[in-house]
């Protein structure tokens, strides 16, 4: 049994929804109606190399794939523990990780959504957590499936977006239709070379110097900017000329060891398209309420 | 073949469904914008002409000097250049970004800054926007605000206008009391004057900073100043007092009073189950 035949038959005699009372209001009087909560998970394991196992002075240059960039120590050989080559690099198989676990557990919550004839799916909520110790996460996609009120008609593929309520009627009154929810992750590993070393523990920028100006840490700025125009760059190829707003952008960073970090940023947002003209709303009137 | 969309149209059901008939029917045929405005705050922005152009960011990391924490008297200097280059690099960058993307400014610009005993970071993430349809203008002139859209709106409906980020920074030493002096006060009610004079201190070079970034961008003055301060976490000896906010100027010749309609709330619905009330 595959994970979308488990719903029964209960579905069919009474609706589900994650909406709030307001929302379910507001779906109302957009003319839809919620036809069931829907929901989408996926459990991935991400290969070893994904979890921080992979030791330093393994490969010192990286399969080059995407963004990689090396940098070379230039004191010579001073010991064996001097870090004489550092490097970044794109982590494709975390990205690839993270971009399957999302297209499944959404595709399963679209698929339920499609067998309720459903034409789009509202309020979604996504979320990821660690499951079974390191290396696995859980992918979870949750929404309320909608149609039209009075008709059986349903594209192929619903759409989907974290609106709801007002604040997706406002969009449709701007002039936009949902398409679908847009998610992107870039990963960058820094493997810091001594000159990074030094500076992130607060050396100067010439060795064993006692500078003390302040210098910028070119290896893992370089880094973070990449892993931004990544994501960013990864959302953008699934927008075809539409518009994505409300974009949620988040850069983490974890360091395993001392000038070992890896930078992962998660994107999310809102892809819809422009169904009309642009008509400006008059300016709002400011108010202060009385209380 | 649907009905053409219409959105003036007073019934939302029929908004609703010719919307979504056309976005099915139709291909996207603008450029791709990406923002991270709220609908909310893409209406207010289009209200008052202005669009948005591309999520924009900006990053840097500077060094500071190891042992920089521990001993000393007065401001940390490495520490506040260190704060102040880092600010400004992330600045420039986002500032950069916005104009490749034929952008006039960014709003809603989130800060994000962390002091490391041998390192300072700022992130900077916003949206570039522009009036509709305008040209491109030099990196030097695209401002950055941390303003909401909805404030950008407001303050541009005033007669003023945003020209960008003024930051100022200082990390102070808090002198060392002698053992005399611990002693003396260890059973006392006593006020640690080295704490608050340090806090003091870098209160004033922090806001001085500010204020001479707010001048040099030609502002007349500083809006929705955000505040950082109080000891250094991993420095039991140091105090730090950071601050920023969106410099402002009058765009016009004189500001525009905004005179706002007073409202009262007839749907307290929280007073029918308010306990309280049973009192």
């Amino acid at each position: 049994m595959s994970v979308a035949d488990q719903s029964g038959d209960a579905r069919s005699e009474s609706f589900t929804s994650g909406l709030s009372v307001s929302d379910f209001a507001a779906v109302l009087a957009m003319g839809l109606e919620p036809v069931g909560l829907v929901q989408g998970f996926c459990a991935m394991q991400s290969s070893s190399y994904a979890v921080g196992s992979l030791q330093r002075n393994l490969s010192p240059y990286r399969e080059a794939r995407g963004y990689v960039e090396n940098y070379q120590c230039p004191h010579g050989m001073v010991a064996g523990e001097h870090r004489m080559w550092g490097q970044n690099y794109e982590q494709y198989w975390v990205e690839e990780t993270w971009n399957q676990g999302f297209a499944s557990a959404s595709a399963r919550m679209l698929d339920e959504a499609t067998r309720l004839g459903a034409v789009g799916v509202m309020g979604v909520v996504d979320t990821q957590s660690t499951l079974a110790g390191a290396g696995v996460t859980e992918f979870h996609f949750r929404g309320t499936a909608v149609r039209l009120a009075g008709t059986d008609s349903a594209p192929s593929t619903p759409w989907t977006t974290y609106l709801s309520g007002q604040r997706l009627l406002k969009a449709f009154e701007a002039g936009f239709a949902p398409v679908s929810i847009v998610t992107a992750v870039a990963s960058v590993r820094v493997w810091a070379y001594c000159i990074t070393e030094y500076l992130l523990g607060g050396g100067g920028i010439s060795a064993w110097s006692q500078d003390a100006s302040t210098v910028e840490i070119d290896q893992v700025v370089r880094a973070q900017s990449q892993a931004r125009a990544l994501v960013r760059a990864s959302a953008r190829a699934q927008l075809h000329g539409d518009v994505l707003q409300g974009v949620d952008l988040i850069a983490t960073q974890h360091e395993y060891e001392h000038g070992d970090i890896e930078i992962q940023c998660l994107l999310r947002g809102n892809r819809a398209r422009r169904v009309g003209d642009f008509v400006p709303l008059r300016a709002p009137d400011a108010t202060v309420r009385l209380s | 073949m649907s009905a053409p969309f219409d959105p003036t149209a007073s019934d939302a059901r029929e908004l609703v469904r010719t919307a979504l008939a056309s976005g099915a029917a139709e291909r996207a045929t603008g450029a791709a914008t990406t923002s991270d405005l709220s609908i909310d705050e893409e209406l207010n922005l289009h209200a008052i002409g202005w669009e948005s152009v591309e999520l924009v960011t900006g990053y840097s990391m500077f060094s500071t000097p190891v042992g920089l924490w521990s001993w000393g008297q007065g401001e940390i200097v490495a520490a506040a250049q260190a704060h102040a280059n880092a600010f400004r690099m992330a600045a420039a960058r986002i500032s950069d970004e916005a104009a490749a993307a034929g952008a006039h400014g960014v709003v809603g610009v989130h800060v994000e800054r962390a002091v490391h005993p041998s390192y300072t970071e700022v992130s900077l993430i916003g949206t570039a926007v522009r009036p509709i349809g305008a040209g491109r203008v030099p990196a030097t002139r695209v401002f950055a605000s941390d303003l909401s859209a909805r404030d950008f709106a407001r303050l541009a409906a005033s007669g003023w206008e945003p020209l960008g980020l003024a930051v100022g920074a200082s990390f102070v030493y808090a002198p060392r009391r002698t053992m005399g002096a611990v002693l003396q006060q260890q059973s006392q009610n006593v006020e640690l004057a080295n704490y608050t004079e340090a806090i003091y201190s870098a209160r004033e070079l922090a806001m001085e900073r500010m204020q001479r970034a707010a001048i040099d961008l030609k502002g007349t003055g500083v809006v929705e100043v955000k505040i950082v301060e109080g000891p250094m976490a991993f420095a039991s000896h140091a105090v730090g007092f950071a601050m920023w906010g969106t410099v402002v100027r009058l765009a016009g010749s004189s500001h525009q009073n905004v005179e706002p309609t007073m409202v009262v709330s007839l749907d307290d619905a929280a007073l029918a189950f308010d306990a309280a009330t049973l009192e």
